[in-house]
């Protein structure tokens, strides 16, 4: 029996509405100890007593969604696996202030080789300040292999 | 050599190797900065018990040590895009090296963009990485 998602069904009903509203507060000692650990050495990274103390440019992939994946999603058949992420820094996010980090489903798209078909899910955390302003994106990728029609 | 400003980058330049710290002990400061200290990343025995070859180095990690092997070839540089794609497992207390080349160059509004490698002791690809990053004209 196929188990074959369908994708443009899944498009339609998941693309762009927003599944999942966190909030996070930056630590500056924790995103000192983020740079430094990926061998930051300047110090706007890794001094919080430097005027310009900022998160490292990667830091919006740290954070979590409440949910993986928006509310009545189908069931996939296989397990996901994170495939990849993309961070994209827009305005320096700083300690101490209010996060807001929306999640919507990004794309979903397929690729085929000899083992099957793929399914990739992209899923998009848009960061903002407590003015609303966008500072960052973050995607996730996950990737699940459909089992092979029988 | 580091980079100051866009007229000094030249297409198809390699960036100075970076050999990440990829210990234990690095790892879980960072999994505990980033909020990530699950036992897949900070244990080898929790990570084995999994069916894991070892404990992981985050994603994200390796993602930050894309973005300071840029800073540490081009101080200045703001980075405004970070793509990655996890090929295989990074593997904490392995030896893992970057490797990255410049493959776009944009004079006039300073963007650059540069394809990143983690790569491990046999050359294997683990993760690879484009940036695009924008450097003072």
């Amino acid at each position: 029996m196929s188990q074959e998602l369908d994708i443009e069904a899944m498009k339609s009903q998941f693309l762009n509405e927003v599944f999942d509203v966190q909030h996070f507060v930056a630590d500056a000692k924790a995103l000192a100890d983020y740079a430094a650990a990926c061998g930051e050495t300047a110090p706007q990274f890794t001094d919080p007593s430097h005027p310009d103390f900022q998160a490292p440019p990667t830091f919006a992939s740290s954070f979590h969604a409440g949910r993986r994946m928006p509310e009545n999603f189908p069931t996939l058949p296989g397990l996901g696996m994170d495939a990849g992420k993309a961070v994209q820094s827009i305005k320096p996010i700083r300690p101490g202030v209010t996060l807001t980090g929306k999640s919507h489903m990004h794309d979903i798209y397929t690729k085929t080789g000899r083992s099957g078909r793929m399914v990739f899910f992209v899923i998009r955390m848009e960061i903002f300040d407590e003015s609303d302003t966008q500072l960052a994106s973050a995607d996730t990728s996950v990737v699940i292999r459909e089992r092979p029609s029988t | 050599m580091t980079i100051s400003k866009i007229s000094e980058v030249e297409f198809g330049e390699t960036l100075p190797a970076f050999q990440p710290d990829t210990t234990m002990p690095n790892v879980r400061r960072f999994a505990k900065a980033a909020g990530w200290e699950g036992g897949r990343f900070t244990d080898h025995d929790h990570a084995r018990k999994e069916g894991l070859p070892g404990a992981l180095v985050p994603g994200i990690m390796s993602q930050g040590f894309l973005s300071a092997m840029i800073h540490h070839w081009a101080p200045a540089a703001q980075i405004k895009n970070v793509d990655t794609v996890f090929r295989a497992p990074v593997i904490v207390d392995q030896v893992y090296s970057i490797s990255g080349v410049v493959t776009d160059i944009d004079l006039d509004s300073g963007r650059v963009e540069i394809d990143l490698t983690v790569t491990n002791e046999a050359n294997e690809t683990r993760v690879f990485g484009t940036a695009k990053v924008l450097l003072p004209i």
